[in-house]
């Protein structure tokens, strides 16, 4: 009988494998199956609501629909995006499985079907941002440095998602995309990161300490010129005078530093997230969008490419994103960037919750008592130089102007915070070729806060 | 049988409400132009139930619970291969339902007895010598079929049955070893060893690699039984050897296989939807779109994806009945591979036997069934009963005819507890 004994042993092995094998299927199944149907072409899709209700996204609406009014959608088009495949870093590209009307259990729902997603953004406050504007291209992007809810990302130009792309070919460079997301030359906003190493480094008493002068110019040790905005120089410089007047060559001698040595700068600026020398750049992911990491170049500090690459020019690039979620590491006092969300919750065919999202934050980037140094800085530049420009609001702020197109144009960025519990937001604005318009950063700066503080 | 009426009965009233409510869906919610094709499948399908219940009477058996769960599965198959893609009678899988009725009973009765089946070993090898030479010599350019006129024969499924009675062996085959060189070797032991090397190089030849796993699997529980049977000097090294050189030639095998199964290891099948990954893609969407309970008999867009009816059935039958009828559909086979566990073996011989048969099932079940739905590589092999061809379907039956000899017979089994009373 004992020898019977291991004949069926050795079949139940085999049952039991194969019944487990089927579990897993079965998992597997329950899981995916909305996946598979997403490939299957015949699908159903709901609604992306904004944080107030209102729609910014419309999976039941055919080509010839015209529910919504003429443009309805353009502020956040091109971050929104839809389901024609055009656009492939949008909120719905990347999360199109979860407004799938669908169920194992109930198939296709094509009529009364509740997948969603409730995103963090204010149509509203998005849509006036985006009028601030007034045609002219940039982007802005604003979120809770608490939360990390994103509130406003508007990016232009932009598109009518409704009426198609029957015109792709007349469509301006750029319209596709949400420049937020992408890298750009950060100006002056850079020396945001370079203060930081330097606080890092050198500790706030030793960098307080530094003076330079100015000049209008400045010829580095190896002989190349950094030209000042202003041409007949800023004379004698402490940090704060610098940052406020955003004087070049003095963050040229900075980088010349002894005690700022290029190796320790590496590591900071490696902390803060930039590939640096052409290293593999990675993303951040949020709500699978891909956002470009920052990226520049340090190599020597005698030489104009490094100076001139902490200074924000040159090869450095780095999305307004990144921008503003390093705010969120000096506004929070703690060097931990808050990581920043579009989507607040998801719901699905049922319109039960499956998905709500959580406040997280990265590792620290750098000290608390940087982070305390900078919030000082930036708020005292706010409070000297553009509480008259942005009425109503403690802020602490840096502006940067980059040149591109090899110094043919110039974009104008402004990056802060809301020092204000109540409004706690961080910021970026980017408004491209600012010579061709009187509009400033500023100006777009006060429509956004006001319009977030209604 | 005929000592339990009561029984007889209530498993014919099983099997036949089973059909009959799969009819009444199919009725209810088929897809067909004329309930004239629902009805010739119902009358096909209760005939058949009826006329096997009437010709069970006559064929003495120790068990019949094998029988019962053979039809109720034959004739479920029938319903789904007559529903892909719209009602109809499938003749051709009927007519094979029927051979594999008939080659069940032929297994029952040809492997009764173990004595009888060990003193005629020569003609299992000889089997297999033949289909050997057929595959060789008849199967034209490396290929696995043998066409004649409009009918096509896998002569490599035939080589299954006669594997696993290759493999089933005795305790008392197991003490006839003999010494050579440092080793104790049995040498009924080295032909299953042989027939396992000489089946891998035909499968290599016929390009047919995807039926290697079921001959492994029956030769694994075959070794398995050889080297653990209770009075066998059990050697852990042995077994970690044998271990080691399975695993050695699996990793071989993936290294050095062709290039056609290299892309089926690595393939994508998301981003090869109208390539290698089509049939996997459609199968796994199929079975999405059907979703618990399937969009209805014959209402399925499977039925236009080659292969539909065989490499891809589990998911044909998803799609069109729902997860959890073709669930209830495995279970069905499932528990008729376990009965030796509730009724064991009469002998070592028939546990092994029985242990081959259900190792080939289970690997061929998971084959298909795992490999439609992209968790192991896709191979074109069957599910015994349910896919369609008449290889498969009369050779499926034959085996679990085998098994069904491999069972205690009960009623020997009661008189011989009468006798000490």
């Amino acid at each position: 009988m004992k020898s019977i004994k291991r004949c069926q042993f050795v079949i139940s092995l085999f049952i039991v494998v194969f019944i487990l094998g089927m579990a897993a299927l079965v998992v597997k199944i329950q899981r995916e199956a909305s996946f598979y149907m997403m490939n299957s072409g015949n699908h159903e899709l709901g609604m992306v609501y904004d944080r107030n209700g209102d729609v910014l996204f419309d999976g039941s609406l055919e080509d010839s629909d015209r529910k919504y009014e003429d443009n309805y959608f353009i502020d956040v088009g091109n971050l929104i995006g839809d389901n024609k495949g055009q656009m492939t870093n949008t909120l719905v590209a990347k999360n199109i499985e979860k407004l799938n009307n669908y169920s194992f259990s109930q198939g296709l729902v094509l009529e009364g079907g509740k997948a969603a997603i409730y995103t963090t953004l204010d149509h509203k406050a998005n849509r006036k941002v985006y009028d601030a504007f007034g045609g002219n291209d940039g982007c802005a992007v604003a979120y809770n440095y608490k939360t990390g809810e994103i509130l406003i990302c508007t990016s232009l130009p932009s598109l009518d998602v409704t009426k198609g792309y029957d015109n792709i070919a007349d469509f301006r460079t750029g319209t596709l995309i949400s420049k937020a997301m992408y890298g750009t030359v950060p100006g002056s906003t850079q020396k945001v990161s370079t203060v930081i190493s330097a606080l890092e480094i050198m500790g706030a008493d030793r960098l307080f300490s530094k003076r330079f002068t100015c000049e209008g110019k400045y010829t580095n040790k190896s002989g190349d010129v950094i030209d000042c905005h202003d041409a007949y120089g800023h004379g004698t410089l402490d940090i704060q005078q610098a940052v406020e007047k955003s004087c070049n060559p003095f963050f040229a001698q900075l980088i010349e530093d002894d005690e700022l040595p290029l190796s320790r700068l590496k590591e900071v600026y490696k902390r803060l997230g930039y590939a640096i020398n052409g290293s593999e750049s990675e993303y951040i992911d949020i709500n699978g969008i891909q956002c470009e990491k920052a990226s520049t170049t340090l190599n020597d500090p005698y030489e104009f490419k490094t100076q001139w690459g902490c200074i924000g020019q040159g090869d450095t690039l780095v999305s307004p994103v990144q921008l503003m979620m390093w705010q969120s590491a000096i506004a929070n006092g703690t060097g931990k960037m808050t990581m920043p969300y579009l989507i607040d919750k998801v719901t699905n065919v049922h319109g039960r919750v499956t998905e709500t999202a959580e406040t997280s934050y990265s590792k620290a980037l750098f000290s608390e008592d940087t982070a305390d140094t900078m919030r000082q800085i930036l708020l005292t530049n706010g409070a000297n130089n553009y509480s008259y420009l942005i009425n109503g609001y403690t802020i602490g702020v840096k502006s940067g102007t980059a040149q591109v197109d090899d110094g043919k144009k110039e974009n104008s960025l402004l990056v802060g915070f809301v020092d204000d519990k109540a409004l706690p937001i961080a910021f970026c604005i980017l408004l491209e070729d600012r010579n061709s318009t009187s509009l400033k950063t500023e100006n777009i700066a006060q429509v956004m806060l006001d319009a977030l503080s209604e | 049988m005929t000592d339990n009426p009561i029984s007889y009965f209530f498993s014919c009233l099983f099997v036949l409400a089973a059909h009959i409510a799969m009819l009444a869906n199919v009725f209810i919610n088929g897809n067909y132009d004329s309930i004239t094709s629902v009805i010739v499948l119902s009358c096909a399908v209760l005939i058949l139930d009826i006329a096997y219940f009437v010709f069970m009477l006559f064929f003495r058996q120790s068990s019949y619970t094998i029988n019962f769960l053979l039809i109720l599965v034959l004739n479920m198959s029938v319903i789904f291969q007559s529903c892909f893609g719209g009602v109809y009678f499938s003749v051709k899988h009927y007519i094979t339902a029927i051979a594999a009725l008939a080659a069940c009973h032929a297994g029952y009765l040809l492997c009764r007895d173990y004595r009888w089946l060990q003193q005629h070993r020569t003609f299992v090898y000889i089997g297999i010598g033949i289909l050997f030479i057929a595959i060789l010599t008849l199967t034209g350019s490396r290929s696995m079929w043998i066409s004649i006129g409009s009918f096509s024969l896998q002569p490599s499924e035939f080589i299954k049955p006669l594997f696993v009675l290759a493999c089933a062996t005795s305790v008392f085959e197991q003490q006839k070893k003999h010494r050579i060189l440092c080793f104790n070797v049995v040498y009924e032991n080295l032909a299953p060893l042989a027939l396992i090397i000489l089946i891998c190089l035909l499968q290599w030849w016929c390009s047919d690699l995807g039926s290697l796993p079921t001959f492994a699997a029956i030769y694994i529980s075959g070794f398995l039984l050889r080297i653990c049977y209770p009075k066998a000097k059990f050697s852990k090294k042995t077994f970690i050897l044998a271990c080691v050189i399975l695993l050695a030639a699996a990793l071989a095998a993936m290294k050095f296989a062709p290039a056609y199964v290299q892309d089926r290891l690595h393939t994508d099948i998301w981003n090869n939807t109208d390539g290698s990954g089509y049939q996997q893609s459609q199968a796994l969407i199929g079975i999405a779109s059907g979703g618990w309970f399937g969009k209805g008999p014959g209402k399925g867009f499977l039925c236009n994806v080659f292969a539909h009816e065989n490499d891809i059935v589990f998911a044909t039958i998803c799609e069109e009945w729902g997860l959890l009828y073709s669930l209830m559909m495995i279970c069905v086979i499932l528990i008729m591979i376990a009965v030796p566990l509730i009724n064991p073996p009469r002998s070592y011989y028939h546990g092994t036997m029985a242990a081959g048969v259900c190792a080939a099932f289970t690997v061929q079940m998971a084959l298909n069934i795992f490999g439609s739905c992209n968790m192991i590589p896709f191979t074109g092999v069957t599910i015994p009963f349910i896919s369609a061809g008449g290889s498969s379907m009369m050779v499926s039956g034959f085996m679990i005819g085998m098994l069904n000899a491999s069972l205690t017979p009960t009623i020997i089994h009661r008189k011989q507890r009468r006798q000490p009373a």
